[in-house]
C-alpha cells in the first residue's frame, strides 16, 4: 500500500487553515465536476479529492492522519503500525460508505471502521433490529440485452467487513438476469443483495440503474429502436422491400416509392419489446454508387441529360 | 454457471421509486428529501393518494443536489437550480448526440 499525501492531492500547506483547506476544495470540487469537467480523468481526480477533504476537512481524522505520516512521503511503500489510530474517534460525518467504497485501499485501511464496527448498517448501535442500507450501482449493458434478454456478469466494488470490524474493498461479481425490453434509466431491483441489516433484520437491495453502451448502428430512445437504414437511389425512387437483420431477429422493410434521405420510416412493434413493444425507426439515407466505371458513367451522364432534375430549385424559390 | 447462482431481479417502473427507496439510494435523510420536497425543490416526485413516487431521474437529482450542498455549502434553493440546469445540460448532449454532432 502506498502513502498519499493528501496535503499535496488538494494542494495545501500542511499547516493550512480549516477555511484554506475548504476552499481548495471548492476551487476542486469545481474544477473535477463530472458534469461540466473537460478533463479527461475528472471522474478519477474528483475521486481523489473527496478522498483528501473527507479527511482533512474532519479535525479527528486529520489529526490522526497527521501523526502517522510524519516523514511520511507520497508513494512510498506504507503499513500502518498495528494500534496506530488508538485513542482517536471517528465519528464518521458527512460521507456515505458507499462513496467510501469509490476511495483507494489507503483510506480503507486507515479509516474504514469509521461510524462503528458496522459500516453499511443505517446505524451502528448493537441491540437494534436495523435495516441494511440499499446500494446503487449504474450498470452499462448492451442494447442486445434489452432486446433478447438472458444473464449478464456485473462486478460491483463493495466494502466488506471482516472479522475486527475492518473494511476491506471486494470485487463482487453477480450474475443479473436482465429483463427483455429493459430501457435507459430504469432501475433493476434486486431484493436482499444491498448492505446486511443489523440485529438479524433483514439486509437491504441492490439498485441497479440501466445504461446502455453507445452501440455502432442502434439507438435506444425509450422502448424506439433507432437505426440508420442505407438504401440505394433506385430502391428510394422506385420503392423497394429489403431485408434488415437485427438482432432480435430479420424483417423485411417496404421502403416507398419517393423515399428521400433524412426520412424516416416506422415499423411498428419492433423496438425494445414490452406491453407495448416500441417500435423501430429507420432514418433513411440515400447512398450513391461511385461513378468509378464507364458503365457507372454512362448512366449517371443518360439521367444528367434525359432527367429535367434541379434538386436546387426549391432553395431559389 | 448454477441456475441458482442467477439472481433475478424486479423493474422497477419510473413511478415505483418511494421515498424511502430514493432516500436509501442516495444516502439521504427521508426528512431532507421531504424538506425539499414540500419547498418545491423536487419537480419529478409526485403525491399519489397520500404516497410519494418518483421518476427515475430523481435518483440522480438528490444525489447532485446532495453533494452541490454538502460540497459547497449551497443553500438548497442553489443546489435544485443547478441540478435544473445540468438536467437541461443532459436533455440538450442527449440531443446532440441523436444528431450525430457530438
Amino acid at each position: 500500500m502506498q502513502f498519499k499525501d493528501y496535503y499535496q492531492t488538494l494542494g495545501v500547506a500542511r499547516d493550512a487553515t480549516a477555511d484554506a483547506i475548504k476552499k481548495a476544495f471548492r476551487k476542486l470540487a469545481r474544477k473535477y465536476h463530472p458534469d461540466v469537467s473537460k478533463e479527461s480523468d475528472a471522474e478519477l481526480r474528483m475521486r481523489e479529492v473527496n478522498e483528501a477533504y473527507a479527511v482533512l476537512s474532519d479535525p479527528e481524522k486529520r489529526a490522526a492522519y497527521d501523526q502517522l505520516g510524519r516523514g511520511q512521503q507520497p508513494g512510498q511503500e506504507f503499513r500502518p503500525p498495528p494500534d496506530w489510530d488508538a485513542g482517536f474517534e471517528f465519528s464518521g460525518r458527512g460521507y456515505s460508505p458507499q462513496e467510501t467504497a469509490d476511495y483507494s485501499d489507503f483510506f480503507a485501511e486507515l479509516f474504514g471502521r469509521m461510524g462503528g464496527a458496522h459500516p453499511g448498517a443505517r446505524d451502528g448501535h448493537a441491540g437494534f433490529r436495523i435495516q441494511g442500507e440499499d446500494h446503487h450501482a449504474k450498470v452499462l449493458l448492451d442494447i442486445e440485452d434489452a432486446l433478447n434478454g438472458g444473464t449478464r456478469q456485473i462486478s460491483l466494488r463493495v466494502p466488506q467487513v471482516d472479522d475486527q470490524g475492518r473494511v476491506h474493498l471486494a470485487t463482487r461479481t453477480l450474475n443479473v438476469k436482465i429483463p427483455k425490453g429493459v430501457r435507459a434509466g430504469q432501475v433493476i431491483r434486486l431484493a436482499g443483495q444491498g448492505a446486511p441489516g443489523t440485529g438479524g433484520a433483514p439486509a437491504g437491495d441492490l439498485l441497479l440503474e440501466v445504461q446502455f453502451k453507445p452501440h455502432a448502428r442502434y439507438r435506444a430512445e425509450g422502448r424506439d429502436l433507432h437505426l440508420t437504414l442505407p438504401v440505394a437511389p433506385w430502391e428510394a425512387a422506385l420503392g423497394a422491400i429489403v431485408p434488415l437483420d437485427l438482432p432480435h431477429g430479420g424483417v423485411k422493410v417496404r421502403i416507398p416509392e419517393g423515399a428521400q434521405s433524412g426520412q424516416s420510416l416506422r415499423v411498428r412493434g419492433h423496438g425494445l419489446p414490452g406491453e407495448p413493444p416500441g417500435d423501430l425507426l429507420l432514418d433513411i439515407r440515400v447512398v450513391l454508387p461511385p461513378a468509378s466505371t464507364p458503365k457507372a458513367r454512362e448512366l449517371y451522364e443518360t439521367m444528367a441529360r434525359e432527367l429535367a432534375f434541379d434538386p436546387r430549385k426549391q432553395e431559389r424559390g | 454457471m448454477r441456475d441458482d447462482d442467477i439472481l433475478i431481479g424486479s423493474l422497477m417502473e419510473d413511478s415505483w421509486l418511494t421515498l424511502e427507496q430514493v432516500a436509501a439510494a442516495c444516502s439521504v435523510d427521508a426528512a431532507w428529501l421531504m424538506r425539499h420536497i414540500e419547498e418545491g425543490l423536487f419537480p419529478h416526485a409526485e403525491s399519489v393518494a397520500g404516497t410519494w413516487r418518483f421518476s427515475g431521474t430523481s435518483l440522480l437529482r438528490a444525489r447532485r443536489m446532495r453533494q452541490l450542498e454538502r460540497d459547497f455549502d449551497a443553500v438548497p434553493e442553489l443546489a435544485a437550480l443547478m441540478a435544473d440546469l445540468l438536467e437541461e445540460m443532459d436533455a440538450l448532449r442527449e440531443r446532440v448526440r441523436r444528431s450525430g454532432l457530438g
